[in-house]
């Protein structure tokens, strides 16, 4: 490579790929129940969570370590954070969770991301005035 | 070439009395193992256990057990064996826990370990024998199987005889 070759030779393009770039994955979830005006404190849906968890993948899965970073109580919809290992476990076992105190209830994951910056935008629910 | 794999844990059932063990047949093991895996791994692990599990041969003399797992995932049933902590048979509820001594691939392969392990028992047995007869018994034993051309059965069932002669 002459030095003349590197000055004429135009900006190249470049793809970074990024493997497990992060620890930790992100889910921003929302939690439908069959009667609308139940409310649930972060408290209990972190428990429903573990009896999930626990169901389907026995004491190792419910021992499996997720954190509730945010909680809106009105639209019932959570951060979640889970080790990018757990994460399909944690997953699975929320599309599997079917019902709440006899009452029929399903979880709507609306994102996941291993970045938490990636969270605050949604083009899904971007409204353009 | 194309073969159905399959991973045999030679597994040995200790319990604090001796005679409990003789009470033990292979489907209060199977149970066991696979309520041991349903509390552990929950619908998951019941699932896996399921699909080509197996208590393959219990010798309710010794507390030697082989059980069957599918290659792809015994290593998750494996860990779920220390949390066995008794043995429900006949009503009964034996304390007990089980041991793993060898994996293989094969029943044959376990049982060529079993057969050397016996031996390394009987060696080990030697010194602690209390009576004379005992120690001839045991003696009288270990020439059988170091002896080229001596059946396997016959030196196992010596070996059976003389655990409860230790007891």
């Amino acid at each position: 490579m002459s030095p003349t070759d590197k000055k004429d030779k135009p900006a190249v393009y470049q793809r970074v790929v990024l493997k497990n770039a992060s620890p930790y994955h992100y889910m921003k979830v929302c939690l439908v129940l069959e009667d609308e005006s139940t409310r649930l404190s972060a408290v209990d849906l972190k428990q429903f969570i573990i009896s999930g968890l626990k169901s389907l993948y026995g004491e190792v899965g419910a021992a499996l370590t997720f954190d509730l970073l945010k909680y809106d109580e009105d639209t019932l919809t959570a951060f979640l954070r889970v080790y990018s290992r757990g994460l399909v476990k944690l997953w699975s076992s929320l599309t599997l969770l079917g019902s709440y105190q006899n009452q029929a209830c399903a979880f709507r994951v609306l994102q996941v991301s291993p970045f938490l910056l990636a969270l605050t935008g949604n083009s899904r629910e971007l409204q353009l005035d | 070439m194309v073969r159905v794999k399959s991973r045999y844990l030679l597994c040995e059932l200790n319990v604090s009395d001796r005679s409990s063990l003789l009470l033990l047949d292979d489907r209060a093991v199977a149970a066991t193992v696979k309520a041991a895996v349903a509390r552990i791994h929950g619908d998951y692990g019941a699932a896996l256990c399921s699909i080509r599990f197996n208590v393959k041969y219990l010798n309710a003399h010794t507390g030697i057990v082989f059980l069957r797992f599918p290659k792809s995932c015994y290593r998750l049933l494996w860990s779920a064996l220390p949390f066995i902590t008794s043995v429900e048979t006949r009503g009964q509820k034996i304390p007990c826990f089980l041991n793993c001594l060898h994996v293989g691939g094969t029943i044959r392969t376990c049982q060529k370990f079993l057969i050397r392990y016996n031996k390394q028992q009987l060696h080990r047995m030697l010194p602690t024998c209390k009576t004379k007869e005992e120690e001839n018994q045991v003696r009288k034993a270990i020439l059988n199987c170091s002896l080229t051309g001596g059946s396997r059965e016959a030196f196992e069932d010596e070996f059976e005889s003389d655990e409860d002669e230790e007891e």
